[in-house]
């Protein structure tokens, strides 16, 4: 008991160094450009197709199962705004971000555990380029800031498989929905959830490289850091998403 | 004599397992030395000092003249750049091909043009006898392919120092001899200084000035291949059998 407790601190003290390096590399001079672009496209765009398939998923079937209790209350015009709602404040971001950390973390958590693994990471070391810029920090910047495009592309589908769910068993003109939708949505709905997704996007590749680069115990390794990554990633969003609703609440 | 490497009571261990003990070891411009030693006595780790990959428990390692533990990260990136590391596992990075790879130890170099690149990659390949693989991923290579493109990778930088881990092991004898007679070659061209860790007694003939045999984490014993094979020690004349 004592021992993990002892393992999990020294886990912390470790990411927080980690992280402090990112931010010591990331303004350093000798940019790795080329890599950051080739990451924001693998990152990015290739999530493109999944993300935007479970955003249309999400926002047809909320729609379809809020409508009944709604149509009770007699406020079914009501739907396309409280679907709106809840996934621009919550549902788009965090199950965006979960299938990110699934598809991106794990994905980081693989290729720099396997690359450590069989010493490609110390073969770059040696041959006198820094490692940590070249493979971390271009995963890093690249996901903190495609996640938050790849949320609002996800947010904008949800609507449309809402709006498409609203004409299943009613008659919804699509100006009259975006009309309603934006009768409710104000600035303090949208701007903090996009701000939060920042930091999802930031951690879940930080959590990645942290496991992925640290990887010991050759092919076992690599398993244990992917595992690892979706793990602790898909835990951190949570955690960030409690802290960011509080915070929102304070102002 | 310009000594390029210089070590002296190396100490490192993995917990309780001592595994370098006490090793001292000088090594002059020019020379080929030769480190035998049991699997497991700690060879791979001695020359992963040498280049900071791993850090000593005690001990000094100079390197062309500066302590490596003394070097902030700058310093030791350019000096890793004079000194060459062939991996033990060959190493090559998966996701790049033939010629990605050996690009990539050029990508400081911002004086070369493209085609200065593109012909340093091709010199590179043609001394390993691997042109035609240069567009193949490492996937696609046979194992001892990829070990000749782990050393067309050392070579590209035309360090002063070149490490060689295991160069011919896994290797079948006739191309084991060609990657002697290339390290040779490569001694004679441009006068580097090399530490040659191999299990082949061939190969060791073949190149080594100097030997050196690690036992129980020391390096007491050393000598010429020549001393060394025909030593009164039977413990010794056992390496080369
Ligand atoms: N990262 C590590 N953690 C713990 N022990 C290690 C580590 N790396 C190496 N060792 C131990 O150090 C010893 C020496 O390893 P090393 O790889 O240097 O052997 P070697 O002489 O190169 O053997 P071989 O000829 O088989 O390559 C081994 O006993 C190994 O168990
Ligand atoms: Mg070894």
């Amino acid at each position: 008991m004592i021992a993990s407790i002892k393992i999990f601190f020294e886990e912390v003290a470790h990411l927080a160094m980690f992280t402090f390096q990112f931010f010591k590399q990331v303004f350093k001079p000798s940019y790795e450009f080329k890599e950051f672009i080739k990451q924001c496209y693998l990152i990015g765009y290739k999530s493109f197709p999944l993300i935007g398939l479970t955003g249309f998923i999400m926002g047809l079937v909320l729609t379809i199962q809020s409508r009944p209790t709604l149509v009770d209350f007699g406020a079914e015009s009501w739907l396309p705004a409280m679907v709106a709602v809840s996934i621009i404040r919550e549902i788009g971001p965090v199950i965006t971000a979960l299938i990110f950390a699934g598809k991106v973390g794990s994905g980081i958590g693989a290729e720099l555990a396997s690359m450590k693994v069989t010493e490609q990471i110390d073969a770059m070391e040696v041959s006198g380029t820094n490692s940590f810029k070249y493979l971390v920090v271009p995963r890093i910047a690249a996901a903190t800031l495609m996640l938050p495009l790849l949320v609002i592309s996800a947010d904008v589908i949800a609507l449309y498989g809402s709006y498409i769910g609203c004409n299943i068993n009613g008659d919804v003109s699509f100006p009259l929905f975006i009309l309603q939708v934006f009768e409710k949505l104000s600035f303090a709905d949208i701007f903090p959830a996009v701000i939060k997704t920042f930091f999802f996007g930031f951690s879940i590749a930080l959590i990645g490289c942290f496991k992925g680069y640290n990887a010991t115990n050759g092919t076992q390794g690599v398993g244990k850091a992917a595992n690892a990554a979706v793990v602790y990633a898909s835990l951190g969003v949570f955690i960030i998403d409690m802290i960011a609703v509080q915070l929102t609440n304070l102002f | 004599m310009e000594t390029v490497v210089e070590i002296r009571h190396l100490k490192k261990s993995f917990g309780k397992n001592e595994v370098l003990k006490d090793i001292n070891l000088k090594i002059e411009k020019g020379e080929n030395m030769v480190v035998f030693g049991k699997s497991g006595s700690g060879k791979s780790i001695l020359i992963k000092c040498l280049v900071g990959l791993v850090q000593p428990d005690a001990g000094e390692v100079l390197i062309l003249g500066k302590d490596i533990c003394k070097l902030n990260d700058d310093e030791l990136n350019a000096l890793r750049k004079k000194v060459g590391f062939l991996f033990q596992s060959g190493a090559l990075y998966d996701s790049m091909s033939v010629r990605e790879n050996l690009e990539f130890p050029l990508r400081g170099n911002k004086t070369n043009t493209k085609e200065e690149t593109e012909a340093l990659v091709i010199e590179a390949l043609k001394n390993v006898g691997l042109e035609d693989a240069i567009d193949k991923m490492p996937t696609e290579l046979s194992g001892g392919m990829r070990k000749r493109i782990g050393l067309a990778r050392t070579l590209i930088l035309k360090p002063e120092i070149i490490l060689y881990d295991e160069p011919t092991t896994g290797l079948d004898p006739i191309t084991s001899k060609e990657i002697s007679h290339l390290i040779l070659e490569v001694q004679k061209k441009f006068n580097t200084s090399s530490i040659i860790i191999t299990h082949d007694v061939e190969c060791a003939r073949l190149t080594a000035n100097r030997m050196i045999i690690i036992k129980e984490g020391t390096s007491d014993i050393t000598g010429t291949f020549k001393e060394l094979s025909e030593s009164k020690d039977e413990t010794i004349r056992a390496y080369f059998q």
